[in-house]
């Protein structure tokens, strides 16, 4: 013994090690809210050298078949849950269905994010904003993470809370088989209202705020998803892109190239949304980024020193040339009269083309338009699609790269363009 | 509507990096005693394998004594190096967070990716051994992965060159490496934005003079920039207790000002923690928000008791702080120091590292092979059976395990012997 430093532990010890290995925080699992109640296995003792037999591929450096402690605690992880069938495959990720091995009636999704061919830098700049921010978001309205692993190729694997029920988009452009009315907006818009206020508040920019990231779980409940664009608030003086947002939900100041922006940003996206609950339609679906602010001046008011002072100091500030002076509640009530006149009042206040005036989330749930009547719907009682589609619709959106224009991949969006043409065509 | 103490015990620096003292040496000392044991087990396999007229591997023996001329004479664990301690680490974790911040300023990146960066590579350090994977390549995959975490994500290309280093691989495969270590946890709070808002307060309480202030906050910046960073202040405290440790160590009788103004509320004896009776508003009760007990609650929350409480974190991060001052970055720059301290566990490193695990690049493609031959065994079929046959595959049979486990050799968690 004197010879070696080392002595082999008494099998007790050795228990005790293992019982020690439960109480330290960073070898449980990092989610709190598992679906499955399978007690953490990481107490297993690393195995060196087991396993190391029978592969002798490589003569010299052998292969290291033996899993260190990350590696083990990445196995424990993997191993609670079952992937199952493709729900879908995207360009940034597939999305496969799930259940936690423990209990089988849990459903998981599981998002397997691709090594992606023409990102050479590492690691993915959505996939580590995705993560980011889903680490640190737990709200009810916000799509859980329920784990991370990494299969054995690398590629991450984000265990997501699944649901079931298709997004807002579709019961949105389903005017056919769903119908719904102003208790159900006002029960998707608190939904949505609250997870953007929750990630404000969090200071997170979710900056891809649309119908199709909004998706529902089983019990009817709208979930944010999808954060591959989101970023924290920016210290005073530090710039951000501005080319963020998918161009219909995008706001006049970053359409002008502003490189300091806030919460507002969303607070549009919001509204973009609101509008399009109602009129069962995009609401401003731009073709182009020209196209985008001519529909901005069209529909709301051109953005001038007036109503906007310093726009016309930003990088890209064009405008048409043909000014139309900002319209007021009235001229909304006609399309969008269907939420009353409180609720077209806040549509308005989220639409205010300066966005320091604009109204920002805490006060959005402050306003009066959710205590007048009619009471918002409760979400068991909410119109939903039934039959299949939503499931695959739901994939769709998790696999979408995200900040890519969903109308320039799908067929969708060759859809929408040509009802856009008829709209552009009064021009 | 959520207190911030309620959503800062919501993030993930919270609840997975967040430790006690104790806690901490124990995870550090058994992340040490697991690498030891686990480099033993794979030195010794190699040294029994590897003598020059060898036939290459045959591990279904790996006690044959076909081609070692005595292995029991040998005494079981033959020519193994000297292992570093768990003190051993701690002063290379210490180096090499140093020399991230060395090499963070030099390619002039900002204070929150270098800060971000540092903490990455210290919080990857406590799961994983300094001689499971090496430091000097992890500090700069550590930086990189930084700038991603700030939001900024640089070519990779670009970013060697500001390090005079030329093979890309070499970082992205350490990248994944260090994701996984940090339990995928990218969001890292910082205390400087603390630091711009007491400055703030001093300043709005109109009778500091403004150099003072600006003195004071100069200083605690630069302490914030280097001491919290490579101590273990982070793992133990909140970026404002750990600002408020530094403003203090910059100019204590501002600090004292600024926790004065905050708990300006004294007279609250009768609930002073040990009294529990029913009408004792309980601040970790979720149902006193809007009850008329809220004035009681906040009297007991600026009141002397949690004052004295908060004064005390804070002394002993100054504490912490305090052993690794701004000025200290000369210590571990100079070149005397590092002769005495850092070479001599360098050299030890050398001997005692993870052959397997020690060239990060050899690892990921050993991975990746592994990866694919799996794939082909499977057939692609990715149901149950198929994959815990795999695992069967990966971790040995049950019976094995124990077998290995039993003669395991560890090391003596009571210390070396005498």
């Amino acid at each position: 013994m004197g010879a070696s430093p080392l002595v082999a532990y008494p099998n007790d010890v050795l228990q005790q090690q293992q019982h020690q290995h439960h109480r330290i925080p960073s070898q449980q699992s990092p989610f709190r809210r598992q679906p499955s109640v399978n007690p953490p296995s990481n107490g297993t003792p690393l195995l060196p050298g087991a396993g190391a037999g029978g592969r002798s591929s490589a003569p010299h450096p052998q292969p290291p078949a033996t899993l260190d402690n990350l590696e083990q605690m990445n196995e424990d992880e993997k191993r609670k849950y079952v992937k199952g069938r493709k729900l879908g495959e995207g360009t940034y990720a597939n999305v496969y269905l799930g259940h936690s091995r423990s209990d089988p009636s849990v459903l998981v999704a599981i998002k397997k994010i691709k090594v992606q061919k023409e990102y050479q830098d590492g690691l993915a700049p959505d996939a580590v904003r995705e993560l980011k921010y889903l680490m640190e978001l737990h709200h009810p309205n916000i799509i859980s993470l329920l784990s991370v692993f990494s299969s054995k190729d690398q590629n991450l694997n984000l265990v997501l809370e699944y649901l079931p029920l298709g997004d807002l988009e579709m019961l949105i452009r389903n005017v056919d088989s769903v119908s719904y009315g102003a208790a159900d907006i006002k029960a998707w818009m608190g939904m949505l209202t609250r997870a953007v206020f929750f990630c404000h508040d969090n200071f997170v920019l979710h900056r891809d705020i649309k119908p199709n990231n909004l998706l529902i779980a089983a019990d009817g409940e709208v979930k944010l998803a999808d954060f591959g664009l989101a970023r924290s608030f920016a210290d005073p003086g530090h710039k951000m892109t501005s080319n963020v947002i998918t161009r219909w939900y995008r706001p006049p100041e970053l359409l002008f190239g502003a490189r300091h922006y806030s919460g507002a940003v969303d607070i549009w996206s919001v509204g973009c949304v609101f509008a399009e609950l109602i009129i069962r339609n995009a609401f401003l679906p731009g073709d182009s980024e020209v196209e985008q602010i001519a529909l901005i001046c069209r529909h709301i008011g051109t953005p001038t020193e007036e109503n906007w002072p310093g726009v016309t100091l930003l990088k890209e500030y064009t405008v048409p040339s043909d000014v139309v002076p900002v319209l007021g509640k009235e001229a909304y009530m006609g399309r969008f009269g269907a939420v009353g006149s409180e609720g077209v009042d806040l549509l308005v206040k989220t639409m205010i083309l300066d966005p320091k005036n604009r109204i920002t989330a805490r006060q959005m749930l402050e306003h009066r338009w959710w205590r007048t009547d009619p009471k918002p719907t409760r979400k068991e009682d909410l119109p939903r699609k039934s039959g299949g589609g939503a499931e695959v619709k739901a994939a769709a959106d998790l696999k979408r790269r995200p900040g890519v224009v969903a109308d320039d991949e799908g067929p969708r969006g060759a859809k929408v363009a040509r009802k856009l043409d008829f709209g552009a065509a009064k021009k | 509507m959520a207190t911030e103490d309620v959503r800062y015990r919501e993030s993930s620096q919270f609840r997975l990096w967040s430790f006690s003292h104790s806690q901490l040496a124990a995870m550090r000392e058994n992340t040490n005693a697991k690498a030891v044991a686990s480099i033993s087990e794979r030195l010794s396999s190699l040294g029994a394998t590897v003598p020059p007229s060898s036939i290459p591997m045959d591990i279904s023996a790996p006690t044959s004594t076909a081609n070692t001329p005595d292995p029991e004479g040998g005494g079981g664990t033959p020519r193994l190096p000297e292992f570093l301690s768990p003190a051993d680490e701690a002063t290379m974790v210490t180096f090499y967070t140093a020399e991230l911040m060395r090499a963070g300023a030099h390619a002039e990146f900002s204070d929150e990716i270098i800060a971000t960066a540092a903490t990455l590579f210290r919080r990857f350090y406590v799961t994983n051994s300094i001689m499971t994977y090496p430091p000097q390549e992890m500090l700069v995959v550590a930086l990189f992965f930084g700038c991603k975490a700030e939001g900024a994500f640089p070519r990779i290309t670009d970013f060697l060159k500001t390090f005079g280093r030329e093979r890309p691989e070499e970082i992205l495969a350490g990248e994944f490496l260090l994701f996984r270590g940090i339990r995928f946890s990218i969001d890292v709070k910082h205390p400087f934005r603390a630091l711009r808002g007491a400055v703030m307060e001093l300043r709005s309480l109109g009778d500091i003079e403004e150099t003072r202030i600006e003195a004071a906050e100069r200083r605690a910046k630069d302490i914030l920039r280097f001491s919290p960073l490579i101590t273990d202040a982070y793992f133990h405290y909140t970026p404002s207790q750990i600002m408020m440790a530094a403003l203090s160590l910059a100019d204590r009788s501002l600090a004292e000002r600024l926790i004065q103004a905050t708990f300006h509320h004294v007279n609250v004896p009768e609930i002073s923690g040990t009294n529990s009776g029913a009408d004792t508003p309980n601040p970790t009760t979720t149902n006193t928000k809007e009850t008329n007990k809220s004035e009681d609650n906040k009297a007991f929350i600026i009141g002397s008791y949690v004052r004295d409480k908060v004064l005390g974190t804070i002394e002993s991060c100054r504490d912490m702080l305090s052993k690794e001052l701004p000025e200290r970055k000369e210590h571990w720059a100079n070149r005397a120091v590092y002769k005495a301290q850092v070479v001599p566990l360098k050299k030890k490193l050398n001997k005692c590292h993870d052959p397997d695990r020690w060239n990060l690049v050899e690892l990921q493609k050993v991975r990746r092979e592994q990866a694919l031959s799996s794939t082909k065994k499977l057939d692609g079929s990715e149901d149950e059976s198929a994959a815990l046959k795999d695992d069967g595959a990966v971790f040995g049979s049950e019976a094995k395990r124990r077998k290995v486990s039993g003669n395991k050799k560890l090391e003596d968690p009571f210390g070396g012997p005498l």
